[in-house]
């Protein structure tokens, strides 16, 4: 009774949270637009139906285009929640999800090796590579005790210009305009899982079994179990013998390895060559979808599935109407803010536990006298 | 090639760059004092300064004055602070989390709003003129003496104000009462609490002081630095002020001193990067002042972890 109704006002409160956002994001467009109506209608329904002559048909193309913009998001989001969960407020995903690209490119472009096992090593490779640069805010972290916030931000700086460097002045095609790579060997791209151009790769089946394998470990494995009481109670896991900082820098090397996979999934499924010249912003939504999961690694692929239609929808609302497509920040963060408040509709789950105790008050009290009544009556036999 | 570097750098304009370039950040690492002095993390400070920049501009261009844009900013950045402040204080959010949140809101949410108020997108060029720009002062006497007449007088004049309210700040946490119960508030919420300090009103108040402080620097980016707002103005620099004031011992002096140098390898930087033989190694030079960053903290932490290691051996040795 008690567990169902909370379980219950969770999915209220979430709801609440997101329809706040919404009403949010509908009062800036009616404040904005001249079109409100338009913008609205591509915001919420466009990303799946399309609309062509008051006809409505589900859009296949759309749809699949959401799906593969859940690759990368579904490795950071998972990495974040891998990371946030030993209370490590590791930064760092964004700038490793560049560099998993750049590495998985670089063995992709100059590596020989036969197809099916060439893309797989290009993901490993970026994976250790990105595993191994979290050694750095997270060893800076438990040895010295240096804010793994602070430097994880500064890393992702540092990570974009060496990439940068790199990509500039050793493995650039000086034949092409723009400053690109040369292009990826055709062994090392992931296949397409669907016909058209949606760009919805096998990365997509891998990004949902990684994302099942890490709920195994966080949830079924004691290092899971360690790095989660790392972040219930630090100190209590020390006392009790725990090996904290061992544990606090696999959960940041974790993280990183899944945000090298997702960086170098996302380039070798989506591009012929590496061209990414800034962050790509993925660690940040990371944030947000390890936020909506509540941490829970199962939970991260329908927050980045919400995450992908709500941009597929401010990119369609965009191009047909008049508001621009950076409203998803608006709406992200203010979801952002609504998801992690833990007091809010605190009142609400107040009554809603008195009122759950009261009920089973009066139940055990009304078993209670059930009881006497019964115990009465075999004494009078 | 070193030649050249040392006749670039010893030189007063060097020198007038660095104070220059250090101003923002210097406010947005007083920022970061004050909130962390009230155990208060504001991650927050670099969309604080993208939006009370973008607000700060449009204000003064809507007003035509200046004076109005930069009060603008800083309301903007009080506003802001309260409403980190609601979310953290009220509603539980991790300080962290509503900081990115804030920051969100700075690097999409700006150029939205942009829109949404002049139909502009990304960047105010249209909209610059003179008068909205902050002004230059020449400081009298000062002005007249050879180089340090260069290097001090000719700045804006929210870069003075930078560097006077470090003594300011510093005198209000050690020399008034509210600074000293804000500081007892970072310290030990429960000890200040417990002799009739309200903690929430002193984390209201801190985080409030923070975003005004963040709003000076978003001004000064938009209305005199770069003249103008652009989506990718502020560049880490609110992050970068959060090391500065770790790196700086959460001192105002400290911050100011770990600013400058910050100021410091970002002019560097400049310079170096327009020496001949050097130009392919931009990107590289282009990491110098992150990577400083990044040692200073280290250094830092050594340093505290030393001393704590002493305090703690002292009893033993006795």
């Amino acid at each position: 009774m008690r567990d169902r109704r909370m379980i219950l006002f969770g999915l209220v409160r979430g709801a609440a949270a997101i329809a706040v956002a919404l009403a949010v994001g509908a009062i800036f467009i009616f404040l904005s637009s001249k079109e409100p109506f338009t913008a609205l209608r591509y915001l919420l329904i466009g990303p799946f139906l399309s609309f062509h002559g008051g006809e409505i048909a589900f859009n296949t193309q759309n749809f699949y285009q959401v799906l593969a913009a859940m690759i990368p998001t579904i490795f950071t989001g998972l990495a974040v929640c891998v990371m946030f969960s030993a209370n490590q407020f590791n930064l760092a995903a964004e700038g490793c999800v560049l560099v998993g690209a750049f590495t998985g490119s670089l063995v992709g472009i100059y590596v020989n090796m036969v197809t099916g096992l060439h893309a797989v090593v290009c993901v490993l490779i970026a994976a250790a590579v990105c595993g191994l640069i979290m050694l750095i805010p997270s060893l800076l972290k438990v040895k010295l005790g240096a804010s793994e916030m602070v430097t994880s931000l500064m890393l992702n700086f540092v990570l974009l210009y060496v990439v940068l460097h790199f990509l500039n002045y050793h493995f650039a095609d000086r034949s092409k305009g723009a400053t690109m790579t040369f292009p990826f060997l055709e062994s090392s791209k992931i296949p397409s899982l669907v016909p058209g151009n949606s760009k919805l790769t096998w990365g997509f089946v891998i990004a949902l079994i990684v994302a099942v394998v890490v709920w195994f470990f966080m949830y079924r494995t004691r290092w899971g179990y360690a790095i989660r009481m790392i972040g219930i109670n630090e100190s209590f896991s020390l006392y009790s013998g725990m090996n904290v900082g061992g544990t606090i820098v696999l959960s940041s090397v974790f993280g990183g390895v899944l945000a090298g996979m997702g960086g170098s999934i996302e380039v070798l499924g989506r591009f012929n060559t590496f061209q990414w010249r800034e962050l790509p912003g993925y660690g940040w939504t990371g944030i947000t979808i390890a936020i909506l999961a509540k941490n829970n690694p199962a939970a991260v692929p329908l927050a980045a599935f919400f995450l992908a239609y709500l941009n597929k929808g401010c990119q369609l609302m965009a191009t047909h109407s008049d508001v621009p497509s950076e409203m998803i920040d608006i709406i992200q963060a203010t979801i952002f803010l609504f998801f992690a408040a833990e007091q809010f509709m605190s009142g609400f789950r107040q009554k809603l536990v008195v009122k759950t105790t009261r009920e089973e008050l009066k139940k055990m009290e009304s078993v209670n006298v059930l009881e006497e009544e019964s115990g009465h009556a075999s004494t009078t036999v | 090639m070193l030649q050249q570097l040392y006749e670039s750098i010893f030189r007063a304009d060097f020198l007038f760059a660095i104070i220059r370039i250090t101003a923002p950040i210097l406010f947005a690492a007083l920022a970061a004092v004050i909130a962390e002095k009230a155990g208060v993390v504001n991650i927050g400070l670099e969309g604080m300064m993208m939006i009370s920049a973008l607000f700060g501009f449009l204000i003064a261009y809507w007003t035509q004055s200046w004076a109005i844009g930069v009060l603008g900013a800083m309301l903007i950045g009080i506003l802001l602070g309260l409403m980190m402040g609601f979310f953290s204080f009220k509603l539980k959010t991790n300080i962290i989390l509503s900081g990115i949140a804030v920051n969100m809101l700075g690097a999409g949410g700006t150029i939205f709003l942009l829109h949404m108020f002049t139909g502009l997108r990304g960047n105010t060029g249209a909209l610059v003129s003179p008068n909205i720009l902050i002004p230059t002062i020449d400081i009298p006497l000062i002005n007249k003496i050879p180089i340090l007449g260069e290097m001090l007088s000719g700045h804006a004049i929210l870069t003075y104000l930078a560097f006077i309210l470090v003594v300011v700040i510093r005198v209000f946490l050690y020399k008034t009462p509210l600074g000293l119960k804000m500081r007892a508030v970072g310290e030990n919420p429960s000890a200040a609490s417990s002799v009739g300090v309200s903690v929430l009103k002193m984390k209201y108040i801190a985080i409030a002081m923070s975003g005004a402080l963040a709003g000076f620097g978003g001004a000064f980016m938009s209305m005199y630095y770069s003249q103008g707002w652009n989506q990718g103005m502020v560049a880490g620099r609110g992050f970068i002020a959060l090391a500065a004031q770790a790196m700086g011992r959460g001192e105002p002096v400290g911050a100011m001193f770990s600013s400058l140098l910050f100021g410091l390898a970002q002019a560097m930087k400049t310079k170096v990067s327009g020496l001949r033989g050097i130009a392919s190694y931009n990107y590289l030079i282009e990491m110098i002042p992150y990577v400083v960053t990044i040692i200073g903290l280290v250094v830092y932490a050594i340093s505290i972890k030393r001393r704590a290691r002493r305090h703690q051996l002292k009893p033993v040795k006795e």
